[in-house]
C-alpha cells in the first residue's frame, strides 16, 4: 500500500505541475529619451455630420472648435492646421484613409477623428484616434457618447473626448478639460465668487452675497467652495455648497479677527487658513466640517496664504513676515522643520504642485522704490530651491494656482487698471487671456 | 449436522480469499484518482486558458502570426551594450607559431636489422606565388549564427465561421502610441539640471523596469551605468516622479511589460 500511495503522490504532484497555468511571455521593449521631447504632431479632424436635423450644423461646429482648442491647450501636442488636413471628413475607422493623413502636408503622427447625429432630442458621437502611421493596428481609442442635445452637451462631450487623448497620449496624466476655475470677479457691482470653464467658457456667478468674497477654494471632490468673506463679524471664512446652492456652516472660521485665504488639503479633510484671533495672524487648521480647531503658528510676524502638499497631506508652504518682508517658507503640520525657500525680495501667494515637488508664486525679487522688475510668477523646485522665472515684463503677476495636470497654471495679471485672469503652461509658454470684462481676480484652478 | 458444519468450516477455510483485496483496491483508488486528476487537469485548465486565447467566440478556430515567441531567436533579453560584446570584431593574437620538427634523436641506439622507411620528401604542390587562404583569425563577439528558419510563417487562413485573428506582433509596434507615451512621462519628468554639467554629451544609462496593468512602474534596476553617477540618478528619478504610464491596452494579455529604457545627456 504504501508504494501505491507515493506513485499516487509522484503523479499527483506531476499533474497539479501541468495544471499551473502557464506565465504569459512578457514583451520587452526598449525606448529612451535624450535632450528634448518631440510634441506629437495630432490632426483633429471636423466630425462627419449624420442625418439631417436642424441642430447638427451648429452642435458640430461648437464639437469641432472646443475638441480643437483643449487639444492646441493641452501642452503636449503640435497640432494641425485645419487648412493642411484632407478635405474629406472621415466618419468612421472604415472610412479613413490613413496615409493621407500621415503624408506632407499633414505629417499627422495621431488623427483624431468622429462622427456625430442628432435624433429625437439626443446627440450621438462617436470618437475614434488612430495612429496614422500603424497601418496594422491604427486604432488607439473608440469611445461612443449619447448625451442630451444641447450646446452644452455638445461642449462637454468634445472636453471629455479630449481628455480621453491626453490620458492616452500624455503620459498616463487626466487631462484637464473638464476642469473649472473659480475667481473673484467685480462685474455684478460687488465681489463675488465666480465659476467658468478652464478654457474661459461658460462664465457665471456662483455666490450672490453683495458683500466682498475674497479667496475661493474649491473642495477636491467639487461639492464646496471655502472662501473669505466680510460679514456682520468680520472677514470670516465661510463655505458654500455647490450641491444645495447656499451657504454651509463653518463654525472654526468665524470666531473674530481676520480669518483669511483658506487651503484644502487634497483628501478634503481638512482646512488651514490664517486668523488673527489670537493677535497676530498665525497659520490654523480645522477639520473640514469647521471642528478641531488648532494653531499652527506661533511666530513674531505676521503669517498668512498657507497651502497643504497635496502629495502628503501634511506638509504646508505659507508666507511668513518675520524677517520685514514677506517670505515663503515651509513647514510640516506640526509646525516642526521650518525652512526658508525665497532668499529676499517680495514672495506671497504659494501654490504648491499636484506632484509635490515644486511650488508656484509671485516674486519681486528687487523689491523697492525704483528697483528693476516686477510683480512675477515664478517656480521653484522645493527639494533644490531652483527658480524658474515664467512671466516676463507683462504687468503685475499674482495669485498663481496649478492645475491638477502639473503642466497649467492660471494667475492674475493687473495691467494699468484691467485685472484679468490669464493661464499658461507650467514653463511660462503659450499664455491665454481667460476673462474680458469687469476685474477678475484670485483664481483656484479646481482639483479635477 | 456437525459432521456438516464442520463440512461447512472446512469449505470455508477452503475457499478463503488469497490476500489480493488490498493491492487491487489500492490499483482501483489509484487509477480511479489518475482519472480524477485528469478530468480537474482538463476543466480547471479550460477555466485558467480562457483569458489567454480569448476565447469569448466560441468554437473559432485562431490565426496567430508567429514572429516571436516560438522560433529559437536569440534569447529575449535586453540588449548587452557592454563594450566587449560588440559587433565590430576585434583582432586576435597572431596565430602561435608552427610546431618546429621533432628533432632525430641521434644518440639512439639502431636496432640491428630494422629497415627504417626513408621518409617521403612531400613537396609543396602549392607554388609560392598562389595566394594564401584568408586568416580568419577575429574574435567573433556579439555576433551569433543566423537563423534559418523562416521569421514569419502564416497557418493556412482557417475557413471557420468567427475566427480570431491575432497578430502576434511586438508590443511596440501594436501599441506604438503607449510608447511614446512613456517616453512623454519619462521625459518631461527628467530634469536635465540635476545632470552634471561635465558629462559627456551621448552618455547613456540603461534602466530596466517593469510597468503593471494598471501602469504604475516597479523594480526599477540599473543595466548599465553611463559613468556619471549624476546621470544616472536623474534618470532614476525621472522614473520615480511618475506615479502611472496609464493602463496598459486592454488588447495587451499580459499582466505586465518589461522596459529597457534609456536617458541620454
Amino acid at each position: 500500500m504504501k508504494a501505491y500511495s507515493r506513485i499516487s503522490l509522484l503523479t499527483a504532484f506531476a499533474l497539479i505541475s501541468f495544471l499551473v497555468p502557464q506565465l504569459n511571455a512578457q514583451d520587452w521593449v526598449r525606448t529612451g529619451t535624450n535632450l528634448g521631447n518631440d510634441r506629437i504632431r495630432i490632426a483633429a479632424a471636423d466630425v462627419k455630420p449624420v442625418g439631417d436635423d436642424p441642430q447638427t450644423p451648429a452642435l458640430k461646429t461648437a464639437f469641432d472648435f472646443t475638441l480643437y482648442g483643449d487639444l492646441a491647450s493641452a501642452g503636449i501636442f503640435d497640432l494641425v492646421s485645419k487648412s493642411l488636413a484632407p478635405q474629406a471628413a472621415p466618419g468612421s475607422p472604415q472610412e479613413i484613409i490613413l496615409p493621407q493623413w500621415s503624408a506632407a502636408p499633414c505629417n499627422a503622427a495621431m488623427v483624431a477623428f468622429g462622427a456625430l447625429s442628432v435624433a429625437k432630442g439626443r446627440l450621438v458621437v462617436y470618437g475614434w484616434l488612430d495612429d496614422a502611421r500603424n497601418s496594422e493596428n491604427p486604432q488607439v481609442l473608440g469611445k461612443q457618447y449619447n448625451e442630451e442635445a444641447s450646446l452644452d452637451m455638445a461642449r462637454t462631450i468634445a472636453h471629455r473626448f479630449a481628455d480621453e487623448i491626453i490620458l492616452r497620449l500624455g503620459g498616463g496624466i487626466n487631462g484637464i478639460a473638464e476642469t473649472k476655475i473659480y475667481f473673484v470677479s467685480s462685474r455684478s457691482g460687488t465681489k463675488e465668487i465666480w465659476e467658468m470653464d478652464y478654457d474661459g467658457q461658460n462664465q457665471h456667478a456662483v455666490t450672490h452675497l453683495g458683500t466682498i468674497s475674497m479667496s475661493p477654494r474649491i473642495s477636491p471632490d467639487n461639492t464646496r467652495i471655502a472662501f473669505a468673506s466680510l460679514g456682520i463679524d468680520g472677514w470670516a471664512i465661510r463655505m458654500y455648497s455647490l450641491e444645495i446652492g447656499r451657504l454651509v456652516s463653518f463654525p472654526a472660521g468665524v470666531a473674530g479677527g481676520l480669518n483669511q485665504s483658506p487651503a484644502w488639503s487634497a483628501d478634503g479633510k481638512k482646512i488651514a487658513f490664517s486668523s488673527s484671533r489670537s493677535g497676530g495672524s498665525e497659520i490654523w487648521a480645522a477639520d473640514a466640517n469647521g471642528t478641531n480647531l488648532r494653531q499652527l503658528t506661533n511666530f513674531a510676524g505676521p503669517d498668512s496664504s498657507p497651502t497643504w502638499n497635496p502629495r502628503t497631506n501634511a506638509q504646508l508652504a505659507w508666507v511668513s513676515g518675520r524677517t520685514g518682508l514677506p517670505q515663503i517658507y515651509t513647514m510640516d503640520e506640526d509646525g516642526a522643520s521650518v525652512q526658508r525657500l525665497t532668499d529676499g525680495g517680495y514672495a506671497i501667494s504659494p501654490s504648491w504642485s499636484p506632484s509635490g515637488l515644486f511650488l508656484t508664486f509671485s516674486w519681486n525679487r528687487k523689491y523697492g522704490p525704483g528697483a528693476p522688475g516686477g510683480q512675477d510668477i515664478y517656480v521653484m523646485d522645493i527639494s533644490s530651491k531652483r527658480w524658474l522665472q515664467l512671466t516676463h515684463d507683462a504687468g503685475s503677476n499674482d495669485f498663481p494656482s496649478w492645475a491638477p495636470d502639473t503642466r497649467h497654471i492660471v494667475f492674475e495679471r493687473t495691467i494699468g487698471k484691467r485685472t484679468d485672469l490669464w493661464s499658461m503652461l507650467s514653463d511660462g509658454t503659450e499664455q491665454h487671456q481667460l476673462t474680458q470684462t469687469g476685474n477678475n481676480f484670485m483664481p483656484n484652478w479646481s482639483w479635477k | 449436522m456437525d459432521i456438516l458444519l464442520s463440512g461447512g468450516e472446512q469449505l470455508e477455510r477452503g475457499l478463503a480469499p488469497e490476500p489480493v483485496m488490498a493491492p487491487a483496491a489500492g490499483s482501483l483508488l489509484l487509477h480511479g484518482g489518475l482519472a480524477a486528476l485528469l478530468l480537474a487537469y482538463g476543466f480547471l485548465g479550460g477555466l485558467f486558458h480562457h483569458s489567454q486565447w480569448g476565447s469569448v467566440a466560441g468554437g473559432g478556430a485562431i490565426q496567430v502570426k508567429l514572429v516571436s515567441s516560438v522560433l529559437p531567436l536569440p534569447s529575449d533579453q535586453p540588449p548587452n551594450e557592454n563594450v566587449l560584446a560588440t559587433d565590430t570584431p576585434s583582432q586576435a593574437p597572431a596565430e602561435p607559431a608552427a610546431k618546429e620538427k621533432q628533432a632525430v634523436d641521434t644518440s639512439a641506439i639502431e636496432i640491428a636489422g630494422k629497415q627504417v622507411k626513408p621518409k617521403q620528401q612531400t613537396v609543396a604542390r602549392v607554388p609560392q606565388s598562389q595566394v594564401t587562404p584568408q586568416q580568419n583569425n577575429k574574435a567573433q563577439y556579439g555576433e551569433q549564427a543566423g537563423s534559418s528558419i523562416a521569421r514569419a510563417t502564416q497557418a493556412p487562413t482557417p475557413v471557420t465561421i468567427g475566427h480570431t485573428a491575432i497578430g502576434d506582433a511586438d508590443f511596440g509596434s501594436r501599441f506604438g502610441w503607449y510608447v511614446s507615451n512613456m517616453n512623454q512621462a519619462i521625459g518631461s519628468n527628467w530634469y536635465h539640471q540635476e545632470v552634471n554639467s561635465a558629462t559627456p554629451k551621448g552618455s547613456r544609462v540603461y534602466l530596466v523596469f517593469t510597468i503593471h496593468r494598471d501602469g504604475t512602474a516597479s523594480d526599477m534596476k540599473f543595466a548599465q551605468g553611463s559613468g556619471s553617477p549624476t546621470l544616472d540618478r536623474s534618470c532614476l528619478r525621472a522614473l520615480q516622479r511618475v506615479d502611472s504610464f496609464g493602463a496598459l491596452p486592454a488588447a495587451y494579455l499580459p499582466s505586465s511589460l518589461n522596459v529597457s529604457y534609456y536617458c541620454e545627456y
